[in-house]
């Protein structure tokens, strides 16, 4: 799985450290900016209307009144009141029938995903999470956007402000009341479909004795029947005991019953499929086809991701692994790497390009004997280092090494070379391609984190839609909020074209270049007048949306389902990180929310 | 004058005064004026212009006027409902704009607005909480409410079932919950058959002896006229008419002689003292208007000189 970004510690990414100034830093200037520009935004409108001096005073009154009295006069058991009729308004619209459509659609989805994909647990796990975050986040919207228009629309709010309620109070309980309706169906849909991956991918397999051949040594070897679209080689040992070969991500146990003189062999169910690997990273480093360090070549591929090391010659990638201790990796170093092939000639397609696996001390360099591996595209490559290795010494002779005696250094760091053995054609990595597998963590829990990643997108949501809807009629707040999601998950396309980075300008540019039929990378030639004013207001729209783009919620990079969909546990840091953002836009919009309501003529 | 958002940054001292002399005030407006604008700020309809009102302790006010005089216009300014465009509102001596001076408001608005999806009680339970009242308070006045307002055996029942005139019991408790001092009432009458109409005026007269005060605007002209202490008339935006009701229904340039024993000749030497005197004998009836007349008489006048108090120095 690509992983772009490193997954820092809690504390790294909080607070400000060598690798940046800390998401508290950037968040507290944020906020500093945003108050600014609010503050500046209000005293206009009330200097409009009230003259320059009233203004003044009536924004500074709002904030000492906001700050002063309404805060510490908040009550739980009025926001608790609106939480409540928020939730009794949805369950009453007969809401849950959103549930129900979900479900509807898990009934007949089996039909349509692709049992005999190469992968079926990640097309299983990224439908159903996919599916999931549209309905989740779809549902979130249309619920926070339509409940205080539809409040202020038909008048009932008219008895609620004359009650001793806050508008923040008001913004807060229908921010909870439709997070709690929400929260009820996802975590519905959650087991729902939790059940409909685990059943979808369970499969058996038979065996009848006469599959099996008897091998020398006294085990057995056949295959395994046709079912879920696949069928397993097997051996089995003397003692009838063995596994599947693995395919389709999983393998299965198989093992020989003997009774009353008739032998069945059953076959277990699969494993495997449905895992949440906890991966160790190390560092990633080049060196180049002299031996020298260096960083990877680029085989012209747009996504800068992988870089690239040529074959046959002395390039390596090369991982330092830290803390690699005996308690640890008591049987040795679980190595699993997913590595691309870029080929400048066909060569032999079915088997693969051979490459070589070096285990090498950091100081000393004393390097083991290579291990050869072949690398196929897109498939995962497990290989366990033993403890007991052959080294080649200062003398070209090979002896005996002890992986963590004389391999691994005072601190427990180790490095793995890899390299590709075949000439001119390349192997391709990114730091997150190699890894040592520390072992499992439970797969519902993790499939649990990943909905408590779409838990937090749904939370992000709704505060927008809640804040956007005390301004704004319901139709146009769920344009805009809808407006917020598409901008949250084009971000980074967004950014790029804010940036400059695509060719072909702007947007008006853009515009320009489509309806003339212009091609992106040649010069605009309209006049210097008419390519002035294009790109002036290019450049006013792009400083919007570079500015949009970078205080909305990126959902894209909320979204933990990859992990998930690819068998890898979600870090616990990243969904930390990922409550504090959601926290974050929790605050903050809250507070915005709480003002537009109050600058509000209700009535109006 | 006085510039009115000046007015509202009224010194401690000022208010003070305000505070020690006229403590029995409850509402006060100082030349309130609203202006409806268009979305582009362009001025629509001017609602209410320069208001200047006082309203006691214990009284029963009455606002009326014609559909769009500026009724409700007044009432949603003095609940913070409405920014003043100028001027001043103050409720118990606040800002009307300020929250706190909800706790001891009870406001029915015009259709009672509530959610059709909850029942009476939980209805009333909804609104109690919102007065940060604890359960067992709540479970009580809930009680009592209901009872007073006679819904018992529709306590369960979702308002959306409810009759216009169960709708109108439900938000009357639902503005009596907190045992408010002033209660605001927008056209309590409206849409009543005659029998809910008279229970609605006990009502509202039952709460004046229990010594709150009640602001309420209506178009119906007899439920004002047997319940209100004051009235103030308005018409298209501006007050045309205030005072006490016994007062202002009475004829001032007709004075009405009653007498028992009077013969004949005395009566003649009467009608001639009158005469005499410049005066002229009208006629023996009835000497009070109804307030149905004064209503139209200021309305047609209104419409003649816009602008002017129908009658001066009052």
């Amino acid at each position: 799985m690509e992983l772009e970004k490193d997954i820092l510690p809690l504390a790294d990414w909080l607070f400000p450290s060598l690798r940046g100034p800390g998401a508290l830093v950037i968040f507290a200037a944020v906020v500093a900016a945003l108050s600014v520009v609010s503050l500046f935004g209000a005293y206009l409108r009330m200097a409009i209307r009230l003259g320059p001096g009233e203004g003044f005073y009536a924004v500074a009154k709002s904030l000492a009144t906001v700050f002063g009295s309404d805060l510490p006069h908040a009550s739980w058991r009025r926001i608790w009141a609106v939480t409540r009729l928020a939730i009794q308004e949805a369950l009453r619209s007969r809401v849950l029938i959103a549930f129900a459509v979900f479900a509807v659609v898990l009934l007949f989805a089996g039909w349509f995903l692709d049992t005999a994909s190469d992968h079926p647990a990640r097309l299983y796990l990224s439908f159903i999470l996919t599916a999931t975050q549209l309905m989740i986040l779809v549902l979130a919207i249309l619920l926070s956007t339509f409940s205080l228009p539809a409040d202020i629309k038909s008048k009932t709010i008219h008895t609620v402000v004359t009650k001793p309620v806050r508008p923040g109070e008001i913004v807060l309980g229908r921010v909870l009341g439709v997070v709690a309706v929400n929260t009820v169906i996802l975590a519905l849909m959650g087991v729902v479909s939790y059940l409909f991956v685990v059943r979808g991918l369970d499969h058996r397999h038979e065996i009848a004795a006469d599959d099996l051949e008897r091998i020398g040594g006294g085990g057995w070897e056949g295959a395994t029947s046709l079912n879920a679209h696949h069928r397993h080689q097997v051996t089995l040992d003397a003692s009838g005991i063995g596994r599947t070969d693995y395919i389709m991500d999983h393998d299965h146990e198989v093992h020989l019953v003997d009774a009353s003189g008739r032998q069945t062999f059953v076959v277990g169910p699969p494993q495997g499929a449905l895992v949440a690997r906890m991966p160790r990273y190390g560092k990633l480093r080049f060196v180049d086809r002299a031996g020298k360090e260096g960083g990877g070549i680029s085989v012209g591929k747009e996504w800068a991701y992988r870089k690239y090391i040529e074959g046959g010659s002395l390039a390596a990638a090369v991982w330092t692994f830290p803390k690699v201790t005996p308690a640890a990796f008591p049987d040795g170093l679980p190595l699993e790497m997913n590595i691309s092939v870029f080929r400048t000639y066909k060569g032999d397609i079915v088997s693969g390009i051979r490459g070589r696996i070096t285990v090498k001390h950091p100081r000393t360099g004393l390097s083991s004997e290579p291990i050869p591996f072949t690398a196929r595209e897109f498939m995962l490559y497990r290989h366990d280092v033993p403890r007991k290795l052959k080294a080649v010494s200062a003398d070209g002779t090979l002896k005996d090494v002890d992986l963590f005696e004389n391999l691994v250094d005072e601190e427990g760091n180790v490095e793995v070379w890899i390299q590709c053995s075949e000439p001119s054609q390349y192997f391709g990595m990114a730091q997150a391609d190699v890894y040592l597998r520390g072992g499992n963590a439970p797969f519902a829990l993790n499939f649990g984190k990943a909905y408590a990643g779409l838990w937090f997108q749904m939370i992000i949501a709704t505060c927008f839609g809640v804040t956007l809807s005390t301004f704004l009629s319901g139709p146009v707040a769920l344009f805009a909020t809808g407006a917020t999601l598409v901008v949250g998950l084009f971000r980074d396309f967004i950014i790029s074209v804010a940036t400059g980075e695509q060719v072909g300008g702007g947007p008006v540019e853009s515009f320009v270049r489509i309806i003339t039929q212009m091609n992106q990378t040649i010069e605009l030639d309209m006049g210097k007048i008419v390519e002035w004013i294009i790109k002036g207001m290019d450049a006013v729209l792009m400083a919007f949306m570079w500015l949009f783009a970078s205080v909305f919620p990126d959902y894209r990079a909320l979204d933990t389902s990859r992990f998930v969909a690819y068998g890898f546990n979600i870090d616990g840091n990243l969904l930390a990180q990922h409550a504090l953002i959601a926290l974050a836009y929790f605050v903050v919009l809250c507070l915005y929310g709480n003002f537009y309501l109050k600058s509000r003529e209700i009535a109006a | 004058m006085d510039t009115p958002v000046a007015g509202a940054r009224a010194t401690p001292h000022e208010g003070g005064r305000t505070a020690g002399v006229d403590s029995d005030v409850v509402i006060e407006t100082r030349n309130l004026s609203k202006t409806y604008r268009d979305f582009w700020g362009r001025q629509k309809v001017q609602a209410l212009k320069a208001l200047d009102l006082e309203i006691r302790r214990g009284e029963i006010f009455g606002l009326l006027g014609p559909n769009g005089s500026g009724k409700t216009t007044t009432i949603k300014l003095i609940l913070g409902l409405l920014f003043p465009s100028s001027g001043r509102a103050l409720v118990f001596d606040k800002d009307a704009t300020d929250v706190g001076k909800n706790e001891r408001i009870g406001y029915l608005p015009e259709e009672s607005y509530l959610y059709k999806f909850l029942n009476a009680e939980e209805t009333l339970d909804f609104y109690g909480r919102l007065f940060d009242m604890p359960a067992s308070v709540r479970r009580q006045r809930v009680d009592e409410l209901i009872e007073q307002v006679g819904l018992k055996r529709a306590r369960r029942r979702q308002l959306k079932e409810y009759s216009k005139g169960m709708t109108r019991r439900i938000g009357l408790a639902q503005a009596l919950i907190n045992d408010p001092e002033l209660i605001v009432l927008d056209e309590p009458t409206t849409g009543l058959d005659p029998i809910g109409t008279r229970q609605m005026k006990d009502m509202i007269l039952k709460l004046r002896d229990q010594g709150k005060t009640v602001l309420m605007c209506s178009h119906l002209l007899a439920d004002v006229q047997d319940v209100c202490d004051r009235i103030a008339i308005l018409y298209q935006g501006e007050l045309k008419e205030l005072g006490r009701v016994d007062r202002l229904l009475t004829v001032r340039d007709v004075t009405q002689i009653q007498a028992r024993g009077l013969s004949d000749q005395a009566q003649r030497e009467v009608r001639q003292a009158i005469e005499r005197l410049g005066g002229q004998v009208v006629s023996m009836a009835n000497p009070t208007t109804t307030l149905e007349d004064l209503f139209l008489k200021i309305v047609q006048e209104g419409e003649s000189h816009p602008g002017r108090r129908a009658r001066e120095g009052e």
